[in-house]
């Protein structure tokens, strides 16, 4: 599997962002908003790309506002 | 649901009912460990009003891997029913074998929790002893079963061949509150296999579980634990609305707040048993 890839295949169909590889699990930081994922649709099929390079599971980032959450915050 | 599949459930679900009371009556006295969830619910109030509350004891194991609102849940349903119950402290975390949180973890908790079980039992005079397992439970892994096995635990809804949707339709029929409740099992099943089971790492999924509910998150949700990560999955249903950026943004903040740097929502939803798939286990 390789996050590289799965990210080249994401942005040929639009979805610009990068990949980080946690073993089978793939983490999808986003350039856009998150809004078109509302779809089921666009989900299952970017679910199934990350299937075909070999990742169980693909989860979208979340940036969560400065000043708001974890005192852990990222910079 | 279409009304000759739901009379078809229903008329398959009552026979298995009443095996269900046949197959109480031949074992009474029974001792339960008691989840409050859907089905340990369910087979405490047939219990009770098939033998009565002096035949039935309920027993609820307490440790941190055991969610408060759970407990409070068990609690509720038992006074509904007039279940009796005992609550005992468990303490399977001072475990190692079970800390390390190996594949079959479930099995050192299991196997504690039966031994507990098996002593108030025989002290007590009750013969016999149920779990909850249903009978789609036999296609999972579930190591804990082993444990059951070794100690002559049964499981009743599985052996009359009760599955999940009919304890459901059932539970919904006697008026349980559990009937539509989300499965919720142990804590430390958001933890990855590998990843030391420890009080603080559980609290921390426990509080982002909680904050979600509270903002208003419904159906089956998990807060699974990735270090630093935290991986949330909801529902479908759920996903279409939590998907919109700016409940987006609350989410995440209410998930940082119990302490995760990252918080990451899966796209492919809710998954029982996702960590096994993440970790390469199966029923097998």
């Amino acid at each position: 599997m390789s996050a590289e890839a799965l990210q080249q295949a994401l942005a040929a169909l639009g979805i610009h962002g990068s990949v980080e590889a946690r073993g089978a699990l793939a983490i999808l930081s986003l350039e856009g908003d998150a809004a078109p994922f509302r779809d089921p649709e666009l989900r299952a099929r970017l679910v199934a790309i990350a299937s075909e390079h070999d990742f169980t599971n693909l989860a979208l980032e979340v940036n969560h506002p400065p000043g708001e959450g974890a005192a852990l915050h990222r910079d | 649901m279409d009304e000759t599949l739901e009379t078809g459930l229903a008329a398959r679900a009552r026979g298995k009912e009443e095996a269900l009371a046949s197959w109480l009556r031949e074992r009474s006295p029974v001792l339960l460990g008691f989840s409050g969830g859907v089905d340990s619910a369910y087979l405490g109030c047939v219990a009770v009003q098939t033998l009565g509350p002096e035949k039935v004891l309920a027993v609820i194991g307490r440790s941190p891997s055991y969610p408060a609102a759970q407990w409070a849940t068990a609690r509720e349903v038992a006074e509904r029913v007039g279940l009796p119950v005992l609550e005992i402290d468990t303490h399977e975390m001072d475990d190692p074998r079970y800390a390390a949180n190996p594949t079959n973890r479930c099995y050192f908790c299991k196997s504690e929790l039966w031994t507990l079980l098996g002593r108030v039992a025989a002290e007590r005079g009750f013969p016999t002893i149920l779990d909850g397992g249903n009978a789609d439970d036999r296609t999972d892994w579930r190591p804990g079963a082993k444990a059951a096995n070794e100690h002559s635990v049964r499981s009743p809804l599985a052996e009359v061949g009760l599955t999940k949707a009919e304890i459901r339709y059932l539970s919904r029929a006697s008026g349980l509150p559990t009937w539509s409740k989300p499965s919720s099992p142990c804590l430390s099943s958001r933890l990855p296999y590998g990843t030391p089971v420890t009080a603080p790492r559980l609290r921390q999924v426990e509080r982002a579980e909680e904050a979600l509910r509270e903002l208003g998150v419904l159906g089956d949700l998990r807060v699974r634990h990735h270090g630093d990560l935290a991986r949330v999955e909801l529902d479908q249903r759920e996903l279409d609305e939590w998907l919109e950026p700016a409940r987006l943004a609350a989410l995440a903040a209410a998930v940082a707040d119990a302490g995760f740097r990252r918080v990451a929502v899966d796209l492919r939803g809710f998954r029982s048993g996702s960590l096994n798939v993440l970790g390469g286990v199966s029923a097998g």
